[in-house]
């Protein structure tokens, strides 16, 4: 059963990698800054160093989630594979439906469907997981966008270069920041390996401390860290090349100087919050970095019926991965005959919706996640620039006051 | 508290992000003042633009030190 369970787990971590590699390398790939080999291996490897620098996250997944050891409930190697069916179950739902959701979340939704079907409501550290979980995925993206939104301003004001005299706008000159991209891009890749890797490595050093190998409390074993860093890496690798042929037909439009300051942003919120241990939702921080960009430039409005829908996508995640996550741990609690049941069940529909996406035609599908959020971000034309100025402002008022009001939340 | 926590890190992604923009913008500007024809002293802005891009970087891999636990002990 941990053998499972261990190989469940690498198998989320491949279709984290796999999911996820668009957040960072969409951008460069798209303003043509880096060649799409190039980017996919860059993006593998840095996830794979990343997963290596910290293991603040995966503290927090295998100690802060579900009450394990003494104190608490026992929990089971069968509880952490049916949430681990549940998480890969909505992971692959959503990657086929070309829904925007977040692996993490699907993957705490598991587990504490799991366990609250499993082994009762009690089982679930309610404030840890406000604390570290709710909460950050509540603010994280929020002050991503924020972040970006500034950083966005600043770039463009700081390059914005006019003739003193005429004040007529003379060449910009920003293609310093198409090169700069590379960096960022690979800055995000390395966070989304410090934080998304984490988690898996937290799912198994749960296993292993419910099995009773390792001690409560304790972080991830080396071989764990290793493990989990080589699968999402070669996830990575291996979900680039349907990115590639997405980008192929350029579904963003974003410019290399927002993307410089997006990425940069995106980059800063994960690495600071996977320091303190916040599991947070890398696909949420990068979207919100992409909206808060967005609206930072001038001449774009936001489409907020598409950013409706990622949000609504978010809300989804937590509950539909915990519901998979509850009935496969009811069958589990038959017996070995219900593990079985669930395992070949699992399978069946991980292949069958594998072989579903591989026979449609690629399109939509892939259009996962950040490009959702650069399709919530429309950018005007320049004749129609004028027109949409006008109607920018009085948009870009009602932000400042929402932004403002969202501000206050926060200090509150 | 959490919340001091989340205000930390709020705190700590908006000057690194900041840091790390502004430094960058700095450098693409001046590399490209440097390259306008009229410039009386290219050299003086080009080698200004590297110092930016080099804070730039330093200024990354110090967040990164400050981030990876083996440096920090």
């Amino acid at each position: 059963m941990v053998a499972l369970v261990i190989a469940l787990a690498l198998f989320f971590d491949f279709t984290n990698g796999f999911h996820d590699t668009a957040n960072a390398m969409a951008t460069p790939i798209a303003t043509g800054a880096i060649k799409p080999k190039t980017a996919v291996t860059l993006a593998a490897i840095l996830n794979l160093v990343g997963a290596f620098l910290s293991t603040e996250v995966a503290k927090t997944v295998s100690g802060g989630i579900i009450r394990e050891g003494s104190d608490g409930i026992q929990i089971t190697p069968d509880i952490i594979f049916a949430g681990l069916m549940g998480a890969i179950l909505w992971n692959m739902i959503t990657w086929l439906k070309g829904l925007p959701s977040s692996s993490s979340h699907a993957l705490f939704g598991g587990l504490i469907g799991a366990a609250i079907a499993g082994i009762g409501f009690n089982s679930i550290n309610l404030e840890g997981l406000m604390q570290k979980v709710i909460l950050p995925a509540i603010f994280a993206p929020l002050i991503a966008g924020i972040v970006a939104y500034i950083c966005t301003r600043l770039a463009y004001a700081l390059t914005s270069r006019h003739d003193p005299e005429t004040g007529s706008k003379l060449t910009q000159k920003r293609g310093g920041f198409r090169s700069g991209q590379i960096f960022t891009s690979s800055l995000v890749a390395l966070a989304h390996g410090t934080n998304d890797a984490q988690k898996t490595m937290g799912i198994i050093t749960l296993v292993l401390i419910a099995a009773g190998t390792q001690e409560a409390g304790s972080g991830p074993q080396f071989w764990v860290i290793a493990a989990c860093a080589f699968a999402i890496a070669i996830g990575t690798y291996a979900g680039g090349w349907r990115i590639i042929r997405t980008m192929g037909a350029g579904l963003t439009e974003v410019k290399p100087a927002q993307g410089f300051a997006a990425e940069t942003s995106t980059a800063s919120a994960i690495l600071a919050s996977s320091h303190l241990g916040f599991a947070l939702s890398t696909t949420q921080v990068a979207s919100g970095s992409v909206i808060g960009s967005g609206m930072g430039r001038k001449g774009t409005s936001v489409r907020w019926s598409m950013v409706g829908k990622i949000a609504l996508g978010w809300l989804f995640t937590l509950p539909a991965a915990g519901i998979v996550g509850a009935l496969t741990a009811l069958l589990v609690k038959t017996g070995v005959v219900g593990v079985l049941i669930a395992a070949v069940a699992g399978t069946a529909a991980v292949l069958f919706m594998f072989f579903y996406s591989r026979k449609s035609a690629v399109g939509h599908h892939n259009a996962i996640e950040v490009e959702e959020a650069g399709q919530a971000v429309r950018f005007a034309k320049k004749k129609a620039m004028a027109r949409a100025r006008a109607h920018a402002k009085a948009k870009a008022q009602a932000e400042a006051d929402a932004d403002a009001n969202n501000q206050k939340e926060t200090q509150r | 508290m959490k919340w001091l926590e989340l205000l930390t890190v709020a705190g700590a992604t908006l000057t690194a992000a900041v840091t790390v923009v502004v430094l960058y913008s700095l450098g693409v500007r001046l590399t490209a003042i440097a390259a306008d024809v009229q410039q009386t002293s290219p050299g003086i802005k080009r080698s200004l633009a590297y110092i930016c891009f080099g804070l730039c970087s330093l200024a990354v891999l110090f967040g990164l030190y400050l981030i990876i636990p083996y440096f920090s002990g």
